[in-house]
């Protein structure tokens, strides 16, 4: 049974990392095509200030983002695009664009999505520095920690899993991304799973075609579709199990935590 | 092992460690790196690490307060920042004793891997390492070892703290945010 046509369920899941260079983009585009076949998918850069996901996502030249959303005035809908079998929201990239951004309307812009869609993906800073770095965990229902098998990213891992708790935000899992050391990963992994909530969902290598892709401006699994990287970023979302939300309670949750009120 | 002070080449705050290994890659350093963890909650936070490099290329790693070298060391080096480094730069003279230590190598990638998370930097930094990769670097090389990353995950004491560390972060930072509310009003 396939959700899709159960209008009812929406589950929020923030993408995070805590440090940058983990591949967190290419992972929150990898499994939103992956789910986007069982399931109605929504994909936001909530990354405001360093938005990325346009160059992933064949959004590079869009008039409206995120950014004009969040500065008041435009529906969220002006900043939905359907690249890929998905709902795209991207997000600028010009400091002025992230000045006017009021990060708050975040959780508005949540709601209003989640009226229409079975899974947001959010895609979150790569630090956890400023109020719109952590607000995508803090929205989210569960959070998907992305990690490198080295010491700084399972730390910052760590602290993202910490943040989400804090926050009641679950741990959808684990993936392991960008992995190099296929002999090692396997003991680090095991060893990784005594601290992390959630399964370790795929542990992906690192992959030439995901690079290609960035620069072909696609996501990897539109791009290289049978590269081992897709795969395991399929596996991953197989592993994650969305759990069924009542999208009328979820919208009036997100609605109801909108602080401060817009005027 | 004594290493001589040296000259003080550069001493900064870091939040992450891939720019001073990529300063003293690119500047060719011979000489040592200082790195002091600035979080008085870690253990290992009671000593210091040092990193040698010969001709920018990392050789020879050890941590004073846990009295561990070589990988293992890596993982005592890796608490979360901020780190204050201090990169001092010596005569390759002065460093041959400490080098010759096999126990205390580092294969050269692995700093840039395991402490600052940057594979292309790793990658820059072995392209860099010269022919002199004699038989202790090329040994610990092939071994690859994974001692630095399980090390780091065999330390639940450190584990904890660096859990107990975010947590109050957190938690600090709900109230500055005013974040709490919206976090007690998420229901399941």
């Amino acid at each position: 049974m396939t959700p899709k046509h159960h209008r009812s369920m929406v589950e929020v899941f923030a993408v995070a990392s805590g440090k940058g260079g983990t591949g967190k983009t290419t992972s929150t585009l990898a499994l939103g095509m992956a789910l986007a076949d069982d399931y109605d998918v929504t994909v936001v850069d909530a990354d405001t200030g360093m938005a990325n996901l346009l160059f992933h996502a064949d959004l590079a030249d869009v008039e409206t983002t995120l950014h004009d959303v969040l500065a008041g005035g435009t529906p969220v809908g002006d900043a939905v695009y359907e690249r890929f079998g998905m709902r795209v929201v991207p997000c600028g990239t010009s400091l002025a664009g992230f000045r006017d951004a009021d990060p708050a309307r975040l959780r508005e812009v949540v709601a209003r999505l989640a009226a229409d869609t079975d899974v947001i993906l959010l895609d979150s800073a790569a630090a956890l520095g400023s109020r719109a770095a952590v607000l995508p965990i803090v929205l989210a229902d569960r959070v998907v920690v992305v990690l490198q098998p080295t010491i700084p990213s399972l730390s910052d891992g760590l602290k993202v899993q910490e943040y989400a708790t804090t926050y009641d935000t679950g741990v959808a899992g684990t993936l392991f991304n960008r992995v190099r050391d296929d002999e090692a990963i396997d003991a680090i992994a095991e060893k990784a799973a005594r601290y992390f909530e959630g399964p370790t969902l795929a542990t992906v290598p690192e992959s030439d075609a995901a690079r290609a892709a960035r620069r072909a401006g696609e996501p990897l699994l539109a791009y290289a579709p049978e590269s081992p990287a897709a795969d395991a970023f399929r596996e991953a979302a197989a592993g994650i199990d969305v759990a069924a939300g009542d999208s009328g309670a979820v919208a009036d949750r997100f609605r109801s935590a909108v602080v401060p009120e817009e005027p | 092992m004594k290493l001589p002070r040296g000259r003080l080449q550069r001493q900064r705050v870091v939040e992450d460690l891939a720019t001073p290994l990529s300063n003293a890659l690119d500047a060719d350093l011979t000489g040592y790196a200082r790195l002091e963890s600035q979080d008085a909650l870690l253990l290992s936070a009671d000593g210091v690490g040092v990193l040698t490099f010969d001709g920018g290329v990392p050789i020879v790693a050890y941590h004073t307060g846990t009295d561990v070298g070589g990988p293992a060391a890596l993982a005592d080096l890796a608490v979360a920042g901020p780190y204050r480094i201090e990169l001092f730069e010596l005569e390759a003279d002065a460093l041959a004793t400490v080098h010759e230590a096999a126990d205390l190598r580092v294969p050269p990638g692995m700093p840039a891997e395991r402490l600052a998370g940057d594979p292309e930097l790793a990658d820059r930094t072995r392209a860099a390492a010269p022919e002199r990769a004699d038989r202790a670097t090329k040994a610990a090389q092939d071994r690859d070892e994974p001692g630095a990353v399980e090390a780091f995950l065999d330390d639940e004491a450190k584990i904890a703290a660096i859990r107990e560390r975010a947590r109050e972060e957190a938690e600090r930072r709900a109230a500055e945010w005013g974040l709490d509310e919206i976090a007690s009003d998420e229901t399941d």
